[in-house]
């Protein structure tokens, strides 16, 4: 896994954004969290950013709207989904969005590792 | 006229007798006799009366010219009256034996009967007979008077079938049996007609034939039913112009040449045709009677009063019989409303304590109709729990004649209860007696209804609270699988800061301390919501908003203060009571707070200051406002606030405002959102105060 790869996260609930970064950063990446999608555009780590964990539903930009924007932009980066609600309905339709892959909370330390690396590999 | 004739056949008796003396005298004065007896013929043939002599044997030996004129037949044929139709056929076996009798006796002899007249025509005749004896007691002839008593006889006839009709009609025969016994009765005694009565129904307005006894069906049908209009016949023309239509003959009459009546007439061999109105007491016309005859007739005196008497039965027995009708169909149809409406009706006269009841009560307390009903029979049946209220109102009901209402129970043999509604209005009659009339209505399906609706509606309560909260069961996962996702995440995170080399122990103790945080957060999560969900009644008492709100402050402050927010309450001192649930309320106002509170997280520029206020709202209402000057929300989203599940806050559920707004309607309150002039937004709820107690 390389060092310079970048997770970037964004999740309007803090305790993902507590928990999630040292956690990747255990498997080695650098990781990056934002409160909101507007605050990750603001950042300049959007350029860098080889792997996106989104939360999909937050106030104001959701994370599916950011996906549209990074796309508008010319940004390929590879997005994985993640969502405390329950529908199941969500993620083949994410997967159809594009998305590398889409978890449900609470997800394991194995899913999510599975869905990082096929990110990276993607990215 | 009698007497006359009597004293006329005295002396005429005595004259025989002379006469007879003269010829048992000798020959000598025969000449005399002839001429005697020439004179005597000329005396009986002079008497204004019908007068006969017979043979000591019976035998016609002689009559009057009147006789002959009368009979319209010859001595010769006359002598043979006891074998022809001279007396009618139906009386001359009581008229020979009579006569044979009195022959044989020697007894003068009396008899009433008909003879024949030369037209046919039968007419009644008081008969008397008297025999002349010679001067040894022999009988020697007989002498008859023939008196005409036909128009006696026909009264008494007529009386007697006008007194039969009536007592049919006092005794409630059925309307057609009458009407068929008042036709033949006229067509007895006014011989050779037919007779009928003709009903009108007036929605038609339309003949029905009431009864036509002597006519053939292909007469009586195509009548039956023929609209009421002039130009169907004399019936039609009697009917609407109410007076009496006589037709003497149908067939030549230029009148009647269209009418619908004629050719069926004159096809069942009909000529004439009578037609009289049959009022009712009112003026109406009820029908008419029709009397037809099959040579051209028209009305003699006596016929037209004849008319005049059974158009009166019959229009009394008509009015009686729809009278009766329509007293049967007022009667089923009250017996029907009730039993529809379960209602029976009483009427109590209580010195006597005599109970009538109507069918639907005997129905309704399932007792035997054939029970006279009395208060100890009643008792048996009121709920025992409900016999106390029951002597309690017979007590009051003996005591004064007042209207009086009251609700009880019944307990029937098989146990089940039913619920009676009683009204009573009591009155006193002229000699000072109490008596109730009455209903009582079987309620006891409007309580189970009540029950059950009261029930329903405490399970929709329920469910329609579940349904704002439930249909956020997604969002319940949503809000347990945060933290729990948080749990997952530090947990592995902890092992592998463990595994390490060397272990990085602080780091394994930081995520370990956020592991334990998110699992209380989750418990704080399923608590909360289980407070939500649980089927709670609401727990109503007499409460002090102010207080409430106080301690819902206590609790806050020191979240308020970490947040720095500054509180200001300004609470009414005059503030009335309200009726509530306590822990409910001070949810909401618990959930008012906060959201305030966050709603200046991010306020830096001015001071993060939260009001809160009670005051009395007009409408005997109490308010609670709370103000903030966070961020406001867009006015335009104000109908979304409260739906479950609409958040503004990154951390929020959605579900506090919604479930404060079912708090409050179920308080029959009203809960609203405005935005202030200034920065952020102005939350209130109004609730009715408590009713005062007028102590």
């Amino acid at each position: 896994m390389a060092v310079a790869s970048l997770v970037a996260i964004v999740d309007d609930d803090e305790s993902v954004r507590e928990s999630l970064p040292d956690l990747l950063r255990e498997f080695g990446c650098e990781v990056q969290a934002f409160e909101s999608a507007e605050a990750f555009l603001a950042s300049n780590c959007v350029e860098q950013t080889r792997a996106l964990l989104l939360d999909i539903a937050m106030p104001r930009m959701s994370g599916p709207e950011l996906q549209q924007e990074l796309t508008r932009r010319g940004h390929k980066t590879p997005i994985v989904f993640i969502t405390a609600n329950g529908d199941e309905t969500i993620r083949p339709r994410m997967l159809a969005e594009g998305a590398v892959e889409c978890l449900h909370k609470p997800f394991s330390e194995a899913a999510l590792l599975r869905a990082l690396n096929a990110a990276l590999t993607v990215g | 006229m009698e007497t006359s004739l009597a004293s006329v056949v005295d002396e005429l008796s005595q004259l025989r007798d002379q006469l007879d003396n003269e010829v048992a005298k000798g020959k000598r004065v025969e000449a005399a006799l002839l001429e005697s007896e020439r004179e005597s013929r000329l005396i009986v043939d002079r008497i204004p009366g019908l007068v006969a002599t017979l043979t000591p044997a019976g035998e016609v030996e002689g009559v009057n010219n009147q006789v002959l004129e009368y009979c319209g037949r010859t001595l010769e044929e006359l002598k043979q009256w006891g074998t022809s139709d001279t007396v009618h056929p139906e009386d001359l076996p009581r008229v020979i034996e009579v006569i044979t009798q009195s022959m044989a006796s020697g007894d003068p002899h009396e008899i009433e009967e008909r003879i024949r007249r030369f037209d046919g025509a039968y007419r009644w005749f008081q008969v008397r007979g008297l025999p002349l004896r010679d001067a040894t007691g022999r009988i020697v002839r007989w002498y008859v008077l023939l008196t005409d008593i036909d128009a006696r006889k026909r009264a008494e006839a007529q009386l007697a079938g006008e007194k039969r009709l009536l007592e049919m009609v006092a005794s409630s025969c059925p309307l057609t049996d009458v009407l068929t016994a008042l036709c033949t009765f006229v067509e007895v005694i006014s011989a050779d007609c037919h007779c009928g009565v003709y009903l009108i129904d007036w929605s038609g307005p339309r003949f029905r034939n009431g009864a036509v006894p002597s006519l053939p069906a292909t007469f009586n049908d195509p009548i039956d039913g023929l609209p009421v209009r002039r130009e169907i016949g004399p019936c039609g023309q009697a009917a609407l112009l109410k007076q009496q239509v006589i037709v003497t003959d149908l067939e030549t009459d230029p009148l009647w040449q269209e009418s619908a009546i004629r050719p069926l007439a004159l096809a069942h061999g009909i000529r004439s045709h009578w037609s009289t109105p049959i009022y009712a007491r009112d003026g109406r016309v009820l029908g008419t009677f029709a009397i037809f005859h099959r040579e051209p007739a028209s009305p003699t005196q006596i016929q037209q009063d004849l008319i005049a008497q059974v158009t009166h039965i019959a229009s009394i027995a008509i009015e009686r019989a729809s009278s009766e009708a329509a007293l049967k169909r007022s009667e089923a149809f009250l017996g029907e409303a009730q039993h529809l409406s379960r209602v029976g009706s009483f009427a109590w006269r209580v010195a006597k304590n005599d109970i009538t009841w109507s069918e639907q009560l005997y129905r309704i307390f399932e007792f035997d109709p054939q029970v006279p009903v009395t208060l100890d029979l009643i008792g048996t049946r009121v709920h025992p729990e409900d016999l106390t209220l029951l002597h309690d109102m017979i007590a009051r009901a003996r005591s004064a004649a007042s209207d009086f209402e009251y609700e009880h129970r019944l307990l029937m043999p098989d146990g089940s209860v039913k619920h009676l509604h009683l009204i009573a209005h009591g009155t006193k009659n002229e000699s000072g007696e109490v008596e109730y009339i009455g209903a009582t209505q079987d309620v006891t399906q409007r309580r189970l209804a009540e029950e059950a609706l009261d029930k329903a509606r405490s399970e929709l309560a329920h469910v329609t609270r579940v349904m704002s909260l439930g249909a956020l069961t997604a969002s319940i996962a949503h809000e347990v699988n945060q933290p729990l996702s948080g749990i997952i995440t530090n947990a592995s995170t902890c092992l592998r800061m463990l595994d390490a080399d060397p272990p990085n122990v602080d780091g394994a103790r930081e995520t370990a301390k956020r592991t334990i945080r998110d699992g209380n957060r989750a418990a704080d999560v399923v608590t909360r919501l289980r407070a939500l969900f649980s089927k709670k009644e609401l727990t109503l008492e007499s409460l002090d908003l102010n207080q409430a709100a106080r301690e819902v402050i206590a609790l806050s402050s020191s979240e308020l203060q970490r947040n720095r927010v500054v509180l200001q309450a300004e609470l009414a001192d005059d503030l009335p009571p309200v009726k509530g649930d306590r822990v409910q309320l001070q949810q909401v106002i618990l959930n008012l707070l906060r959201n305030a509170s966050d709603a200046m997280v991010a306020v830096d520029d001015r001071p993060r200051q939260l009001m809160i206020r009670t005051e009395r709202d007009p409408g005997e209402r109490v308010r609670l406002t709370v103000k903030d000057a966070g961020e406001g929300f867009d006015f335009r989203t104000v109908d979304k606030l409260f739906e479950a599940f609409y958040t503004t806050k990154p951390s929020g559920m959605g579900i506090g405002l919604s479930v404060s707004r079912s708090i409050i309607e179920s308080h029959h309150g009203r809960i609203w959102a405005e935005p202030n002039d200034g920065p952020g937004a102005t939350f209130a709820f109004a609730i009715p105060c408590a009713v005062m107690r007028t102590v």
